[in-house]
């Protein structure tokens, strides 16, 4: 296990170095993208002025779940890389896959440790100003507990994305193209989390709820930091489900993902 | 004689080839009703390799070469039979038995696309934790030996094909496997480099000891370098023993080649046949045991005026092609028993 990492970090530090040959344009991209996602925000904003609230939550609400939403996504996209279809898609289409097969290491490590992209540091830097954003505007009565929860739940987003990504990855065993239905779990659940999810009409909201349930990453914990009345009436504990649901939505991808991997191995590509 | 290091015994690979309907509907019924034929693969084949041995691993496209190579470097699970190699099941003790065995794949590299040779090399090091000592002997002699030095420091994607598989021939072998699977080492390879990666092949059995089963379309490739070969068809071992004996059954062809000294449009001659006229250029070929030389050459100047003449045997390439193309392994008293008829 301990050589595992250390296998894993030697992966990711040679691919950051090489992305950081060119150190000048690399600090542009990562300023650029995060202005150009931030942009999202900003037109939202401004359409929001005009209204003051969205479903009783202020802008400083929004911002607050969209920041830590952003971040999460952000730092999922950058450590499950190795996940993303572009990568893992080719990889099974050309037969590098079986090369990962030859070698005595663990298959799950070295498909994260395939790729990793540095450059999402800029959809974090855009999350990480939402948020505190957000923070500058909401008047949150902190306690100990809030405090903790924060990260843990921004971990826990991360597990619950990086979940859908291994999910989606392990359909190309079948598939070998992607499907981009998928997308509406990862991409549209990243951008459902962003807003308070009671104003979703019922069926989407069902669907983010019992399908993929995205509603316990983002919105209930919400409620419980931002002290918002909840009009869904759902009892306190839904809060606090978000590290299970990660941690248990992860077990639960890994598994399928070893299911398809045996069936790679007898199917062959 | 020792424990063989490959033992494959009744190894079968059936796949599941979908028949798909066609059109709207037929995509439709696609998803209640699939038909499909069972395809064969590989279909209940035996043998074994000593340790030491370099063993030539042919067969025309689609006999099931790369399938049985898959299941023997664990990435395909068979269908059904047994297969020990090294003292492990390939496939179910996954991490423990790659640790000692190399496998080149001519068309694809174990290489980091985006990175130097050098780091490439040095994460295998670690993932195979060779230890350093180890890792410098042998890089140093690969590099060496491959010449190497040239382009340590470019990215492997930039690197020729010939360049390529002498990086991919490193790396595989960096760990010391006894065993050595090469796939299609040679192929797209011009002459030059082709013969250099025969050389390595060779060197590496000789010098090194190294087990190596190599697959390969190119029959110059195992004329050279093989003593015995196994040849499979059709998913079944058609013939598996020395190279030589194969061709002292089917290479008895020789060709007489007779540069002749005017144009003849047909110049027939007894039993022998005209594979190629071109002009005054024309080769016969003869069934060894059936004529001889002297008595060919003796009908020619009989009937026609030459210039030139010369008597060749037929090159190993052919007579192994004819053997796949005629199919004259099968039902034939050295070929393998079939064991499924």
């Amino acid at each position: 296990m301990k050589r595992a990492i250390g296998l894993l970090a030697k992966l990711l530090r040679i691919q950051v170095r090489s992305q950081l040959q060119y150190p000048t344009s690399f600090i542009l991209e990562v300023f650029s993208s995060a202005i150009i996602l931030g942009f999202f925000f900003v037109s939202f904003a401004l359409t929001f002025s005009r209204f003051d609230q969205i479903g009783g939550w202020t802008l400083g609400e929004v911002a607050f779940i969209w920041g830590i939403t952003e971040f999460s996504f952000g730092v999922m996209d950058m450590v499950f890389s190795g996940f993303d279809y572009d990568s893992f898609g080719p990889m099974i289409r050309n037969g590098r896959f079986d090369q990962l097969l030859l070698r005595p290491v663990n298959i799950t490590l070295q498909v994260l440790g395939s790729r990793f992209v540095l450059r999402r540091m800029g959809k974090i830097l855009e999350g990480v100003i939402i948020f505190i954003y957000g923070l500058s505007l909401v008047n949150i009565d902190w306690t100990i507990g809030k405090i903790i929860y924060i990260p843990i739940l921004s971990f826990s987003q991360v597990l619950f994305f990086g979940s859908l990504f291994i999910f989606g990855a392990t359909t190309t065993f079948w598939t070998m193209e992607r499907l981009e239905i998928l997308n509406v779990f990862t991409y549209g659940g990243s951008e459902i989390m962003s807003y308070p999810m009671h104003i979703f009409p019922r069926a989407i909201r069902l669907i983010f709820t019992f399908l993929v349930p995205a509603i316990f990453m983002s919105y209930f914990p919400a409620v419980y930091i931002l002290e918002k009345s909840d009009p869904l009436n759902a009892p306190g504990v839904v809060s606090f489900l978000a590290p299970l649901l990660g941690l248990g939505m992860l077990a639960l991808a890994l598994r399928f993902w070893k299911v398809g991997i045996r069936n790679y191995q007898s199917t062959g590509s | 004689m020792s424990e063989p290091i490959i033992q494959i015994k009744q190894l079968q690979k059936t796949f599941k080839v979908y028949k798909d309907h066609k059109g709207y509907l037929g995509a439709l019924r696609n998803l209640f009703e699939r038909q499909y034929n069972l395809v064969h693969a590989v279909d209940k084949i035996s043998f074994d390799v000593q340790p030491g041995e370099l063993v030539g691993y042919i067969g025309p496209n689609g006999a099931g070469k790369s399938t049985t190579i898959k299941m023997l470097t664990g990435l395909l699970v068979p269908t059904s039979g047994e297969v020990l190699v090294n003292g492990y099941i390939p496939w179910k003790q996954r991490k423990a038995y790659v640790k000692n065995i190399g496998a080149v794949f001519g068309q694809r590299t174990t290489l980091w696309w985006d990175l130097p040779l050098r780091d490439s090399l040095d994460l295998l090091q670690h993932i195979y934790e060779i230890p350093d000592d180890t890792f410098q002997q042998n890089l140093g002699m690969f590099r060496e030996i491959l010449e190497l030095d040239p382009f340590m420091e470019t990215p492997v994607r930039s690197l020729s094909l010939g360049q390529r598989m002498r990086a991919d021939l490193c790396a595989a072998l960096l760990h010391n496997p006894t065993l050595v699977f090469l796939d299609e080492p040679t192929i797209g390879l011009d002459v030059v480099a082709k013969q250099r990666i025969r050389e390595f092949i060779q060197f590496l059995n000789h010098e090194r000891k190294t087990t190596i089963l190599l697959t390969t379309h190119d029959i110059s490739d195992v004329a050279k370098l093989c003593k015995r070969v196994v040849i499979i068809d059709h998913g079944k071992i058609l013939f598996d023993g020395h190279l030589n004996s194969l061709l002292e059954f089917f290479g008895g062809r020789r060709l007489l080649v007779v540069d002749f000294a005017e144009f003849y449009p047909e110049p027939s001659l007894g039993e022998a046949e005209i594979i190629q006229q071109d002009r005054n250029k024309v080769i016969y070929s003869f069934e060894r045991s059936s004529i001889s030389a002297s008595k060919l050459i003796n009908q020619l100047s009989e009937n026609y005026r030459i210039r030139d003449l010369e008597v060749r045997d037929q090159p190993i390439e052919d007579t192994i092609r004819r053997i796949y193309e005629e199919q004259l392994l099968y039902n034939h008293p050295n070929g393998k028993e079939n064991p499924s008829s």
